[in-house]
């Protein structure tokens, strides 16, 4: 009922925010004395300019969708859960783990590392959910204390027992057999990327599809008629952590065992820091939608692929191609941060 | 509620669709440029370090050569391969510059995908690599390796670090080191092996000042990290505790650290000038702390860029590939084709322009304060320190310098595990026991 009458809402809102954006953006790059039309050429040609950079493209926004994934289902379930950088840590540490130390038959040796990457990360949101529901602590303080916990622990580890021979700057490489096929040699992206929609299809139609899932929803939309339903708020609160802690788990660990060349995490945390927080703005963009996220992160690639043409032809500085990626994301996701924080001050 | 995502989708790919229609290819220019393509690592510019040194580089084979760079900033390390990948693409490139050993497996594999194009990385390990996963393509006849003899410069700094402690009476030099892998025994051993010769030259030439080398004279301390400041102030505290005349910097930005720990030395006293001193690294660091930094042992990645540029330019790239294995070493009195071409050096008052040039644009670039005074001040300051130094101090590392270009001296070069021991057990064993600093 609700749903039809708002049907058109999204569409003129989405068409407006992205002329918006883009416009914004146009002044900013006009402001510094570069040609807008040149700048945003370069952007979607970079981006979509051949069959490899469309790959390419995807290769950036399959953590991403996950990452949104987590935040989404916080919300959803009404919790503000920002843990999914920490989450993705230790998912990359116990990925590399089984994929690096562990010789397992092949098949067998890639399910098990990704199981890994996704049960650390579940793993560790348990911590928040329990301290939330037991003690009552915000889960905004509890995730940001476990992401600085999570990123010592994971450089701990990553330099203290996963180290390569002779190498201080990366951990050992996951063993071949615990690779997922690169889909072709003119791009980073791999087999992982089914994976990860898969997941997020799966979340979707949990939500959508499953009493759990409407429960789950009810909580977070309306918590007075969910208690009155016999919504059971703590096992909600539990089961949304831990789903955005799988879907943060399988991020980190498709940056390890899903992306060349490294096939390894470096002990800076290079090759997954930044994907969690990155996922908050995806996840906004997306609506808190699983599906929508997908498609939010298939931008954020874009973004993130096409921005390096535009510094390499357009001659646009990579710093004002940062701050025209983050204008445009920032407007695009103005209208589900009003209706979050809309609903945070109706309550 | 369930049309949403539909409905992103269908805008997503419209949008998508009428940007496409109206973005064709921009073709190529009508004139041939040579191109050089320079991918920094996510340090990016502004770094006062490798990537600004290679981006230095790049320029001066501009003025020279008459190429021109194109410069590729990466943001994540993600970017690394796309980043490559773009410039290869370009069919003006005929050389891609790959700043820093973070990029070695992206070069590896780039490179392969490419054989018409020349790849060439600074401190990088690529055909190792290589020579791991795809035994059969070793060496890859389009890929460089640029390393540097970080021995030969450390063994100068050593050398002057005890100079420094026989002109001023004082009992040691010290050492900071980040995790310890076999790439930093290289600096550990020519640091120690620079002050044993130093002591050995002054008891022939400055008989006043000399003293015998002792197995402790060089305090050492792996932090185990290259990130942790703290440690490195710690590390150095303890040094200048025991009244060290200078701490050598082998764990880059835990040079932050021994710098406070120096300043809050010269607080106390009121110095102006040191000693204490420390010892920088990579970079010219001297104009960190003006006065204090006595000089910076220096990779030149500005070197490599150019060099590499000029084989390119002159058609012996890939017959160099091929005589040195895909590994070029740049050091002192190093020679490639017969000509010399070195790569380390300690600082100088001319490069320390440079680098507060670039300390200038990085501010400019950030926005955030960069440089500790005005120019001309860290310039007035660095000199008057350096003319403070009795001349013979600055005469016998030169001395040393051309003795390793003339071959007549030969410092270790330490890579191995039995290697390590025996020069250890040589030139003292000793670390310094890690103290708690309250």
């Amino acid at each position: 009922m609700r749903g039809r009458r708002r049907l058109p809402r999204p569409l003129i809102e989405l068409t407006a925010t992205i002329v918006a954006g883009l416009a914004a953006g146009a002044l900013l790059v006009f402001a510094f004395g570069h040609d807008p039309i040149r700048a945003y050429r370069a952007l979607f040609v970079g981006a979509f300019g051949s069959v490899q950079d469309v790959l390419e493209t995807l290769a950036f926004a399959t953590p991403l969708m996950l990452t949104a994934l987590t935040f989404a289902v916080g919300v959803r379930a009404g919790l503000f859960n920002i843990g999914a950088e920490g989450q993705m840590y230790v998912g990359a540490v116990g990925a590399i783990a089984v994929a690096g130390l562990i010789p397992l038959p092949p098949g067998v040796h890639l399910a098990a590392a990704t199981a890994a990457g996704m049960v650390a990360g579940g793993l560790w949101a348990v911590v928040p959910a329990l301290l939330k529901v037991t003690r009552g602590v915000h889960e905004v303080i509890s995730t940001i204390m476990t992401n600085w916990i999570a990123f010592y622990l994971s450089t701990y580890l990553a330099l203290g027992f996963l180290t390569g021979a002779g190498r201080g700057d990366s951990t050992r490489p996951a063993l071949p057999t615990a690779r997922y096929p690169v889909l072709t040699e003119d791009a980073t992206l791999t087999a992982v990327i089914f994976v990860a929609v898969a997941f997020c299809l799966a979340v979707y139609l949990y939500l959508w599809g499953t009493r759990a899932g409407y429960e789950l929803r009810l909580a977070g939309e309306n918590p007075e008629a969910a208690r009155y339903a016999g919504v059971n708020a703590a096992g909600v609160t539990v089961m949304s952590f831990v789903i955005g802690g799988l879907a943060a788990g399988l991020a980190g660990a498709s940056q390890i065992i899903g992306r060349p060349p490294a096939w390894a995490l470096y002990a800076t945390l290079g090759n997954v820091v930044t994907l969690g927080f990155d996922g908050i703005g995806v996840a906004l963009v997306g609506r808190n939608h699983p599906l929508g996220g997908v498609l939010a992160a298939f931008l954020f690639g874009a973004l993130a692929h096409g921005g390096r043409l535009m510094e390499y032809q357009a001659g646009v500085p990579s710093e004002l191609v940062r701050a025209l990626n983050g204008l445009i994301v920032m407007t695009l996701a103005v209208p589900e941060l009003w209706t979050l924080l809309r609903r945070r001050f109706a309550r | 509620m369930k049309s949403r995502p539909g409905l992103l989708a269908l805008v997503t790919v419209v949008v998508i669709l009428l940007l496409q229609t109206s973005a064709p290819t921009p073709a190529p220019a009508a004139a041939r440029v040579f191109k050089i393509a320079v991918v920094s690592d996510v340090g990016g510019r502004g770094d006062l370090s490798f990537n600004d040194m290679a981006f230095k580089g790049g320029e001066d084979a501009e003025r020279d050569f008459g190429v021109r760079m194109v410069e590729l900033v990466s943001k994540v390390e993600a970017d690394y391969v796309p980043n490559l990948t773009t410039a290869a693409r370009d069919p003006d490139v005929q050389l891609v510059v790959g700043v820093g050993f973070l990029l070695s497996d992206a070069l590896a594999q780039v490179a392969q995908r490419f054989p018409n194009k020349n790849f060439m990385g600074i401190d990088t390990f690529s055909q190792s690599i290589v020579k791991d996963k795809f035994p059969a393509k070793y060496p890859l006849p389009n890929l460089m390796d640029i390393v540097y003899e970080e021995h030969k410069g450390s063994a100068l700094v050593g050398a002057l670090g005890t100079l420094l402690a026989a002109q001023y009476n004082k009992p040691y030099i010290g050492g900071v080191f980040g995790i310890e892998i076999p790439v930093l025994w290289k600096f550990e051993i020519g640091y120690k092996w620079g002050a044993r010769w130093a002591t050995e030259w002054m008891l022939k030439n400055k008989p006043d000042k000399a003293f015998k080398y002792r197995s402790d004279f060089v305090l050492w301390t792996y932090t185990g990290t290259f990130s942790d400041i703290p440690k490195g102030y710690a590390a150095a505290k303890a040094m200048y505790a025991k009244d060290a005349v200078a701490v050598y910097n082998i764990a880059g930005p835990l040079g932050l650290g021994i710098n406070q720990a120096v300043q809050e030395i010269a607080r106390a006293r009121g110095l102006r000038s040191g000693p204490p001193f420390w010892i920088g690294v990579d970079a010219n660091q001297d104009w960190i702390n003006p006065g204090f930094v006595i000089a910076s042992m220096m990779k030149r990645v500005d070197k490599g860029v150019y060099f590499a540029t000029k084989w390119v330019r002159d058609g012996t790239f890939r017959s160099l590939v091929k005589q040195h294995n895909g590994v070029v070493v740049l050091g002192i009195g190093t020679r490639v084709a017969g000509a010399l071409a070195e790569g380390i050096s300690v600082s100088t008052l001319a490069d320390l322009d440079e680098f507060v040039q670039m300390g200038v644009n990085a501010e400019r670039l950030t926005r955030k304060k960069v440089l500790p005074a005005p120019p001309a001040e860290i310039r007035a300051r660095v000199k008057a320190m350096r003319d403070a130094q009795p001349a013979w101090v600055w005469q016998a590392v030169a001395e040393l310098e051309k003795a390793i270009r003339e071959g007549r001296v030969t410092v270790p070069l330490v890579l191995t595990k039995p290697d390590i021991e025996k020069w250890r057990n040589e030139l003292g064993w000793t670390p310094e026991p890690k103290r708690r600093v309250s």
